[in-house]
């Protein structure tokens, strides 16, 4: 009876949680299974989006209405994602009893439910907690919505763009920046108009013979200078052994970056998000 | 006569150290000496060690002369008493010789829970104290490495563990809780030494009517309030008082949904230790949205404040303050950026940073200029008079990710950020001012990045992925060597037999460094 009730809907999978659950999801090889890894060298929780679709369905139907959608709490039963009995539940016997019996003395009904519904919900209620409890902050994906990210006047940001920012001196809205905004995902516009990420700067070495080589410089610290010619491999030279003349393709950005506030930020997102 | 005396009292040493070893409540009231008996060497948190065979004109020739593996990644601080060094990774202790790095005892336990990292471990007499992943706090017989006894000290299921090495302070423990997965409240607990029992217990998150919890919105989002005691606090004996830094508040990136300071979140915090009171705080990052808390080693310093001898305490926290405090008192003294910040617009009657609405996370992405730091120990040396720190300067955009479902905020995080462009560093302070006197920019990740300072005139650390000895009156470096992968835990030194050592862990690897024999003079 119980190994049917767990028919494989959730997984507990004893590995060491590298990326955050969010990178998990996206970089796992088969799109529909979501893996949620809430700590490091806490057992990841592996489900099939099917699975908790599922079981978030039912659960909405059965249990949302006092529980909340997502468990959270709602109309006076309590937040599920901090229940002890959930959290130490480990094989689901106690929630099933639970939906089984329900708790008459503090109001929860039983809920007639199959025993695969039954498990539907306890395989969402597992890898709802998982997935609540991150260890590493939840970023915007790809396909965040345009319109969260458009408070800005585009009027003042393009002001801005032609005026104060001095952004029309390398750029221009026919030129090079003609049809950006169609080019990346809003949410990577916004962050690569600030700073684009990926943008090596210049270098070029002079050896003590005097012979020089160009390219993009990987690193330059007290030990090192390394540098990645277009057309070959690394090259390193201990620091201080030659002289480095650097060039930044986004000083520019770099010296606005302790300039921006919010509002221009907005602003120029604003006016950047109509060239189309 | 003398002589015998002195033979009498060497045979009296050896005596006591065979039938007691450990360290003694005499041995944790000084300062450090040839030993490294507790987690920050001593009771300061200063980290500065009078040792000198290795200085500043010979640390050039430093050579390595054992290497303990282990593993996974060492992220404690080495002791070493009696000749034998211990330390920790999660769910593992070791016992080994201090001169040969010869393994004498190793204790293993499975567990589940967070296996994020053991700071280290605590030597007290004849026992080994630690936290685990689980949560649990053990007692282990220093010789022989046979557990003692074992206590529960809170649920891993709800996100707790212990990875902070336990404070000895006369006969209790104050053992420090981790955990940042869950919206669950922190606490410090002090601990018999004899058996682990509950002494008192102090909640950085306030009850409903207690002092504190006007700067909550309502009881259910303080209940979940956060302020874990990641890191060591550290002891004055006069003063009868412990310091302690805690947490940010929960969801993490969130603060609509928490409006007001949110004490005692991001905090540092005067307790006495007898019992477990508050005697003052300072917020370092009132009403925090940006993990910025304050899981920061605080340094006792007995020096000058604008020509008076004073009783200090020096913090640089993650929020990019740094801080000076009255430490009997918590009167503030300084407090000031140590880096470029853009979320606070100035500093309060008590010394604290003023939040700046404006920069939380936001649905449309906020922008973020901050300097910050971690739980990676910093150092002070009374000798230069400078608070050594490794730091990171940088732009970042934040927002807040409520439930597509709800609209709210459900999840621990509440947000995330988009880094624009960082950079990290080492800064030299002048604790009287706050004011950078030296820094130097590295290279590459900056994970784990302690610091020593000794009375050779040296800092160690770790820079561009290298293990380096720098001049610590002008961060000039003297040293480097490539290990093969970052420092991982803080750096300590200790001298046996006429011969100082330093011990870098490095990934799985503990490296004892010295002089070459006959450099060392013998």
């Amino acid at each position: 009876m119980t190994g049917r009730l767990f028919r494989a809907a959730i997984v507990l999978v004893a590995a060491v949680a590298a990326a955050s659950p969010l990178q998990a999801e996206q970089r796992g090889a088969n799109p529909n299974l979501l893996r949620f890894c809430p700590g490091s060298g806490i057992p990841c929780v592996e489900i099939t989006r099917d699975a908790y679709d599922r079981g978030h369905d039912q659960f909405r139907s059965s249990c949302g209405f006092c529980h909340g959608p997502t468990a959270a709490g709602g109309n006076g039963g309590p937040n599920l994602i901090f229940s002890p009995v959930i959290r130490q539940d480990e094989k689901g016997a106690d929630i099933t009893r639970l939906i089984q019996t329900g708790r008459p003395e503090k109001g929860m009904p039983v809920v007639p439910l199959t025993p695969a519904q039954v498990a539907d919900i306890v395989a969402y209620l597992k890898a709802r907690i998982a997935e609540v409890d991150l260890t590493s902050g939840r970023r915007p994906g790809r396909d965040y919505d345009l319109k969260k990210l458009l408070t800005g006047n585009a009027d003042r940001g393009k002001a801005y763009f032609n005026g104060a920012g001095q952004c029309a001196t390398c750029h221009s809205a026919d030129g090079d920046l003609k049809g950006v905004a169609s080019k990346y995902p809003p949410i990577e516009l916004q962050a690569r108009f600030m700073y684009p990420a990926g943008v090596a700067k210049e270098a070029t070495v002079t050896e003590a013979t005097g012979s020089q080589v160009t390219g993009d410089l990987v690193r330059q610290d007290a030990f090192e200078v390394v540098i990645k010619p277009a057309d070959g491999p690394e090259r390193t030279w201990p620091s201080g052994s030659v002289k480095v003349q650097v060039t930044d393709p986004l000083a520019k950005h770099f010296e606005l970056l302790p300039k921006y506030t919010n509002a221009v930020m907005h602003d120029l997102f604003a006016y950047l998000a109509t060239l189309k | 006569m003398k002589t015998w005396l002195l033979a009498f009292a060497g045979a009296a040493g050896l005596w006591a150290q065979s039938s007691a070893p450990g360290v003694d409540t005499a041995m944790l009231l000084e300062r450090l000496g040839s030993s490294w008996p507790q987690h920050n060497g001593d009771y300061t948190g200063q980290r500065f060690s009078p040792l000198k065979q290795i200085n500043t004109s010979n640390v050039g020739s430093l050579t390595r002369v054992w290497t303990f593996e282990t593993p996974t990644t060492i992220k404690a601080t080495t002791l070493m008493v009696d000749g034998v060094v211990y330390f920790s990774v999660p769910d593992n202790v070791w016992a080994a010789d201090a001169r040969t790095g010869k393994e004498i005892w190793h204790f293993s336990r499975t567990s589940l829970g967070d296996h994020l990292a053991s700071r280290g471990v605590t030597l007290f007499r004849n026992q080994i104290y630690f936290g685990t992943p689980d949560a649990h706090l053990i007692s282990l017989d220093a010789k022989t490495g046979a557990k003692n006894w074992e206590v529960v000290i809170a649920d891993w299921k709800f996100g707790y563990y212990i990875s902070a090495a336990p404070l000895v302070v006369k006969d209790r423990l104050l053992v420090g809780m981790s955990g940042d997965q869950l919206d669950m409240p922190g606490f410090l607990e002090a601990r018999d030494l004899n058996d682990g029992k509950l002494i008192w217990r102090w909640d950085a998150i306030p009850k409903p009517g207690e002092p504190g919890s006007e700067t909550w919105p309502n009881q259910e989002v303080m209940a979940h309030g956060g302020g874990a005691t990641w890191v060591q606090g550290v002891y004055d004996p006069q003063l009868n008082l412990t310091y302690w830094g805690t947490g940010n508040p929960h969801p993490v990136h969130a603060g609509n949904v928490r409006k007001g300071a949110n004490l005692y979140t991001c905090s540092l915090v005067a307790l006495d230790v007898d019992t477990g009171k508050l005697k003052w705080y300072i917020q370092t990052s009132p009403h925090d949205t940006h993990d910025r808390d304050a899981n920061q080693t605080p340094i006792l310093i007995d020096a000058d404040y604008q020509g008076r001898p004073r009783k200090l305490i020096a913090m640089a926290s993650r929020s990019g303050y740094f801080f000076l405090l009255d430490r009997a008192t918590g009167e503030s003294l300084v407090t000031v950026p140590y880096g470029g910040q853009n979320w606070s617009a100035g500093v309060d009657a008590r010394g604290q940073p003023i939040p700046r609405e404006d920069v939380e996370p936001s649905l449309d992405g906020a922008f973020f200029e901050g300097t910050t730091t971690n739980w990676y120990s910093p150092s002070y040396s009374p000798d230069t008079r400078l608070f050594y720190v490794n730091a990171s300067h940088g732009f970042s955009i934040g927002y807040l990710m409520p439930d597509p479902e709800t609209g709210k905020v459900e999840d621990h995080q509440g947000g995330g950020s988009t880094s624009l462009w960082s950079e990290n560093m080492l800064l030299a302070i002048d604790y009287q001012t706050g004011k950078i006197r030296w820094s130097r920019v590295r290279s590459g990740g900056a994970g784990g990045n302690g610091i020593l300072t000794t009375a050779g005139g040296l800092v160690f650390t770790n820079e561009s992925g290298r293990l380096v000895a720098l001049d610590a009156a002008t961060g000039k470096m003297l040293w480097n060597v490539n290990p093969g992968g970052n420092l991982s835990g803080a750096p300590m030194t200790y001298e046996l037999g006429g011969r100082q050592y330093v011990l870098t862990p490095v990934g799985g690897w503990l490296y004892a460094w010295a002089l070459p024999e006959r450099a060392a003079g013998r």
